[in-house]
């Protein structure tokens, strides 16, 4: 089948929230769309399935009414036969009724027996476990993201089980599965793939997926090369303001330019006076959780933690293990018992003072660029605005900022950029502008917490190459990242840290 | 031809918000306008018929009245972001004692009723005024805000620190500090100035009408007799005091008359115009401010 293309265009009475030219795909086959954080994927996929709420908006898809093209019997047939897995599952399951009342609720109640779906979801857990959970009302701490993520996507397997009762609507389905591997680890979200192409292969049903996960491209490429050619990666970029274009995105460039990056050790060796940028004591503890350093992921023997000068260490630990705790602690805004720390020739314990940090620390000798861009700016103030006042930038002119916003954004920026309010921007852009005020002060130590958020893949590139430079200039770096493939390949073995609770000796 | 498309819709909403949405649910422009159109309105009626003395005493109190009421608004802020950050840097350098000294301090304030506190400040400037120690209107007339916003300013160092408290549980607060910004300009640029002004500026349009409120009730009570010691005779016309007026009650009691009389009603809108004009503009005006207040909150969603 040949390839479908849609022009979408959403706006408020105010202003055009996302104009999507070409959002393209086949009927029939998968397709990967990958983009910046923000830019408009989630809001042209629902538009474009017929679910948007379309209150206070103008939506107009190939210049037809939403209301025209939502009735319209293809795309109805498609919503009816298909399923749409959120992003987040903690705001779409309802706390009022159980996950196994959500699983059974609607046409999914048609299918009595998810027991094999959900086995297959929960590989190795016990039957009796996973019926507990079921048993849950899903509330924001219980059960797990991970856990709540597994509900929806058993909920569309379900309605591609039932599809197998009609197969001749099975072509018609499509399946949109918006960052359906967030809350995931890495051996569920291969299971899960492994799972989808599966059932893709006996339906044949339409899959739009979602995603900033580039790793995943390497486990399809290794593990799924059969289905390859029914695969399309496609990327959401932007022209300028509010319109965006889909075009083709080349796997293989990723995949390339992965086998490219490599540690630069022997840069390292050359450069690294002995002078220690922080130093870490094996153990610390918050509140009665005990944290140690391990040099592997199997070691049992603590070790310290040391970042020398224009050293990047890398942080791993699982998701709420504590890498967060730690850069708060080190950067003085979270307390911690039985620490010993050394920042750039301060010694600092439990029992430091509070006033140190802001007098001798913060933008100073260390700087933390913080997980959640969204957070981390002042949504009412502008571009400029949450710059202006940095100690380093008592020279920073807009001319002079407008050059360090060029070397992470991919275009010359437009000087009405740097007037733009930071809320209203994408999520991609959020996160290069908190990149950007960290990596402006020269600090003797960076800390980045998820520095690849939300970043499309020239994003990411860029923000790297930044690094690189910063370190070569003496900077270190402290990486906290989920993003393991990445970091692997850019992070010499021996820089690499695992946190853990402590193992009692 | 899609994005002509796209003009075309959003210049039919932008008509549509014309009449349905951004004119009529603007509330507080809304009862602005109809503030302002019935005082000027009232002052037009009465230029034609009150009497010059009664309608020269009328504009002056009113003037007097939104003078001060303005002064109040000038005085509370200043007051209020002074102990704001007073409280804010006493919190941030741990001084326990200094810290539980000003909330005690403002919580004494605090528990006195506004009405009451107002009314000791007023024979205090009346004692001032008899021992010769301020003689000029203008002197009264900030000592008279001074006095009132002492007894408001805290419902905004309240609303001021709620802001600050809330921002300061935000990751950009901590964000910002780790890169070195000072806490002067994260808080009074980025929260108070940037993320609060929408907040606070509500409460300016409250802190007026409680001004004028407040105000024209202790003129009132000490125009009508507190004490052979304190009255409202040396001190300038206000709207209080003109409805405390002699003239003034007898205009208020003729609404009463004409209840039992209704032929008298007409007389009412040319004969009893002082008194009536008065109580009129005070009614009007908190209401206005009430208004104008709830479409502000409204619009902003706050």
């Amino acid at each position: 089948m040949s390839e479908i293309k849609y022009d979408i265009t959403i706006a408020t009475t105010n202003r055009t929230l996302v104009d999507g030219q070409n959002f393209a795909f086949t009927p029939g086959k998968i397709t990967f769309l990958l983009g910046e954080s923000g830019i408009g994927k989630t809001l042209l996929s629902k538009a474009f399935f017929g679910i948007l709420d379309e209150e206070g908006l103008t939506i107009t898809i190939n210049r037809q009414a939403y209301q025209d093209y939502v009735k319209s019997r293809p795309i109805m047939s498609m919503r009816q036969n298909g399923f749409f897995v959120f992003q987040e599952p903690s705001t779409h399951l309802n706390p009022l009724l159980t996950l196994k009342q959500q699983l059974n609720e609607g046409t999914l109640a048609k299918l009595s027996d998810d027991d094999g779906i959900l086995d297959d979801l929960w590989h190795k857990t016990g039957r009796e476990v996973v019926q507990k959970i079921l048993n849950l009302y899903p509330k924001p701490y219980r059960p797990s993201g991970g856990e709540k993520q597994r509900i929806l996507l058993a909920m569309a397997f379900k309605k591609m089980a039932l599809l197998r009762q009609k197969r001749r609507q099975s072509k018609r389905a499509l399946f949109v599965f918006d960052e359906p591997t967030g809350n995931l680890d890495d051996a569920y979200r291969n299971r899960f793939l492994d799972i989808l192409f599966e059932q893709y292969r006996q339906l044949g049903f339409t899959i739009l997926l979602i995603t900033h996960d580039y790793s995943m491209i390497s486990e399809i490429y290794r593990r799924h090369k059969n289905i390859i050619n029914r695969i399309e990666f496609k990327e959401l970029t932007r022209i300028n303001g509010a319109a965006v274009h889909m075009q083709p995105f080349s796997a293989e460039r990723y995949l390339s330019w992965l086998r490219e990056q490599h540690p630069p050790a022997a840069l390292h060796k050359k450069q690294t006076s002995r002078a220690s940028v922080l130093q870490i004591k094996q153990s610390f503890s918050v509140y009665d959780r005990r944290f140690s350093f391990y040099s592997t992921a199997k070691s049992n023997k603590p070790v310290e933690l040391c970042i020398q000068k224009g050293e990047m260490v890398y942080l791993k630990a699982p998701s709420g293990g504590g890498k967060t705790t730690l850069a708060k602690i080190v950067m003085g805004l979270q307390p911690a018992q039985n620490i010993r720390f050394n920042l750039a020739g301060l010694t600092l314990t439990e029992k430091s003072k509070g006033g140190i940090w802001p007098k001798y620390i913060w933008g100073k000798k260390a700087v933390m660029a913080f997980q959640h861009a969204d957070e981390a700016l002042n949504p009412q103030a502008t571009v400029w605005e949450n710059f202006r006042g940095l100690p380093a930038t008592t020279s920073l002119t807009k001319k002079t900022f407008k050059k360090h916003l060029n070397a992470v954004f991919d275009k010359n920026i437009d000087e009405r950029f740097m007037d733009n309010k930071a809320g209203l921007l994408s999520g991609g852009q959020k996160q290069r502008i908190n990149l950007l005020r960290a990596l402006l002060l020269n600090t003797d130590l960076v800390i980045l917490d998820e520095p690849l958020n939300g970043l499309d893949f020239n994003s990411i590139r860029k923000v790297l190459s930044i690094i690189h430079q910063k370190q070569k200039q003496g900077q270190s770096f402290l990486i906290i990242s989920h993003n393991e493939e990445i970091f692997d390949h850019f992070v010499p073995r021996t820089h690499i840290y695992y946190l853990r609770h402590a193992v009692k000796q | 031809m899609k994005i002509s498309d796209s003009i075309y819709l959003r210049g039919i909403n932008r008509i549509k918000s014309f009449w349905g949405h951004t004119l009529y649910p603007q509330k507080d422009k809304l009862w602005l306008v109809i503030w302002i159109t019935g005082i000027l309105l009232l002052i037009w009626w009465n230029a034609i018929f009150l009497n010059r003395p009664a309608f020269k005493r009328l504009l002056t109190g009113f003037g007097n009245t939104l003078f001060i009421a303005s002064l109040v608004i000038v005085f509370t802020l200043i007051l209020s972001w002074i102990m704001t950050w007073f409280l804010y840097v006493l919190r941030h350098q741990k001084k326990r004692w200094g810290f539980m000294s000003v909330t005690f301090v403002l919580n004494l304030i605090r528990s006195v009723p506004q009405i009451v506190g107002i009314l000791f400040a007023y024979v205090a400037v009346q004692g001032m005024l008899y021992r010769g120690m301020i003689s000029s209107d203008v002197n009264i007339f900030v000592l008279t805000a001074l006095a009132i916003s002492l007894f408001i300013f805290l419902e905004v160092v309240d609303l001021m620190q709620e802001r600050i408290r809330y921002f300061q549980n935000l990751d950009f607060y901590n964000a910002m500090r780790v890169c070195g910004f000072t806490d002067w300009r994260i808080i009074n640029f980025h929260i108070l100035w940037k993320n609060s002004r929408i907040h606070i500026l509500n409460k300016v349009i409250s802190v007026f009408g409680m001004a004028v409120f407040l105000q024209c009730s202790v003129d009132f009570i000490i125009s009508v007799g507190l004490s052979t010691q304190v009255s409202a005779v040396n001190l300038p016309t206000t709207l209080g005091s003109l409805l405390a007026n002699i003239d003034s009650k007898q205009d208020i009691l003729a609404i009463g008359y004409s209840l039992s009389h209704p032929g008298y009603i007409s007389n009412l809108f040319f004969k009893h115009l002082q008194g009536l004009s008065t109580a009129f503009i005070l009614v009007f005006t908190l209401l206005s401010v009430f208004k104008i207040s709830n479409g502000f909150a409204d619009r902003y969603r706050l």
